[in-house]
């Protein structure tokens, strides 16, 4: 089955790209996400909970990384085996700036077999469009978060201690 | 396949039914019907720890004029809506959304709450809901709440109602005024499920033409929606070729159409157009 969609999001596109490549954020932004682990270079272990309504499964499987250009383009490789049946997927995400954000296309084709499948067939897709949507909303908002945090921690201590030394400085200086 | 192991409670009242569901809301599930919910959980598609069977409250299981409204009990079944004699006479599009679905022995258990709470992208009762302006009376822990329709269904088997909650009963205001109304379907051959489902309620002035319409669609999107083009295009029209042509091609305006191994989604759209127009032509008949 053919994948394909774009999201808009309002971040720059070097903050976007390292948001999707980043292991903790996709963690947390990859719905129903529970473990993701790094097991190799650019590839992972993943147990996502997937599911919708009172439909639910659990699925074991490996994320790979490829063709990584960055800010622009990179291939996701998936693989995952579960008790509702089994998916296989691969898809093209390619990032382009969009005034002062970033859209995101990508393309892809999943196949997904077993009870799921020959039962759930006809609700296959809306589910891969609900979660990629679910995806790109957290997804948004930690690229958002991120250009909004305050300036690095050390920045601050390093101010405080420079005025702490030379508060010490005027005080045995006298 | 036989489903995974799972416990099994008959509360004796809704009350005993929302504190039961209230010990583990996520680990429940309300079995009604259990047309959906018992293939899903024989396929270990779904596998709930407790079930809570509300299907024999037979106080939550009624047909009820009161003043302007019409109230149905959520364990309602489609045959006890479809043979209702009292809708067939003051809302006819329910006992036709009803004899529309499934087969006898899925009418016969089959409840219209446990289709609505289902969301089922393909349920015919989602679409009858929105084009009647139905209001969902939702009872939980911290009391009742009610929802109407339009923010209830909110995505692919996903609705407003909360873990904990349950739906209770089904208000639609009583049709006044010269009315008419309809259901037009294509079943899906194998399962009976709508592959495209369109119900229309149309209100008309005294001079035939169109006051008020609405449209509910439901096994073209992830969830059933209103087609608010096609409405905008028949209020205040005649109802004219015109009109019902305009009218009919925006049913799928700005939708993002399902696609599935029996249809395509420009296929379901072309469906979707011709049904509407058809179940627009019945419902004006039927108004006269």
């Amino acid at each position: 089955m053919k994948v394909e969609g774009k999201h808009q999001i309002d971040a720059p596109r070097t903050r976007v790209y390292e948001a999707l490549i980043n292991p903790e954020v996709l963690q947390r932004t990859i719905p129903g996400c529970e473990r993701l682990e790094k097991t190799g270079e650019d590839t992972y272990a993943a147990t996502i909970r997937a599911g919708v309504g009172a439909i639910k499964g659990v699925f074991n499987g490996t994320v790979k990384l490829q063709d990584l250009r960055a800010p622009e383009h990179f291939r996701m490789v998936v693989e995952g085996k579960g008790s509702p049946g089994f998916l296989k997927g691969s898809g093209d995400l390619d990032l382009e700036d969009a005034g002062e954000g970033t859209t995101v296309n990508y393309t892809g084709d999943v196949q997904v077999g077993g009870t799921i499948a020959s039962v759930g067939q006809r609700m296959i897709q809306s589910t891969v469009k609900m979660m990629a949507s679910q995806f790109f909303t957290a997804l948004t908002t930690e690229a958002k978060t991120e250009t909004s945090e305050p300036p690095p921690k050390h920045g601050f201590f390093r101010t405080a201690l420079r005025w702490f030394s030379g508060w010490l400085k005027g005080l045995f200086g006298r | 396949m036989i489903a995974a192991q799972f416990d099994y409670k008959v509360p004796k009242s809704l009350n005993e039914a929302v504190s039961l569901l209230a010990a583990d809301p996520d680990g429940s599930k309300i079995l009604a019907g259990g047309h959906s919910l018992i293939p899903a959980m024989k396929l270990r598609l779904a596998q709930p720890q407790v079930l809570i069977d509300i299907a024999r409250l037979k106080d939550l299981a009624y047909i009820r004029e009161d003043g302007s409204q019409i109230l149905i009990g959520a364990t309602t079944t489609h045959y006890e809506i479809e043979s209702s004699e009292l809708l067939k006479q003051i809302c006819p599009l329910l006992p036709a959304c009803a004899a529309s679905i499934g087969d006898v022995q899925v009418r016969n258990k089959g409840t219209i709450g446990g289709s609505i709470a289902h969301s089922d992208p393909a349920g015919d009762w989602p679409a009858a809901a929105l084009a009647l302006h139905a209001q969902l009376v939702l009872v939980g822990p911290n009391g009742e709440r009610t929802v109407s329709a339009d923010d209830f269904f909110i995505d692919l088997l996903t609705t407003d109602l909360q873990p904990g909650e349950i739906l209770r009963e089904i208000r639609i205001a009583r049709p006044s005024g010269k009315f008419g109304q309809a259901y037009q379907k294509v079943p899906h051959p194998a399962s009976g499920f709508a592959v495209v489902g369109v119900a229309v309620h149309l209100t008309l002035k005294a001079d035939g033409s169109c006051e008020a319409a609405s449209v509910g669609v439901t096994g073209v999107a992830a969830k059933a929606y209103r087609a608010t083009d096609t409405e905008a295009a028949l209020v205040n029209s005649t109802l004219d070729e015109a009109a019902l042509d305009s009218a009919a091609s925006q049913v799928c305006t700005g939708v993002d159409a399902n696609e599935d191994l029996f249809a395509s989604a420009d296929y379901r759209c072309h469906l979707a157009k011709v049904h509407t127009r058809r179940a627009i032509v019945s419902a004006k008949a039927n108004a006269a």
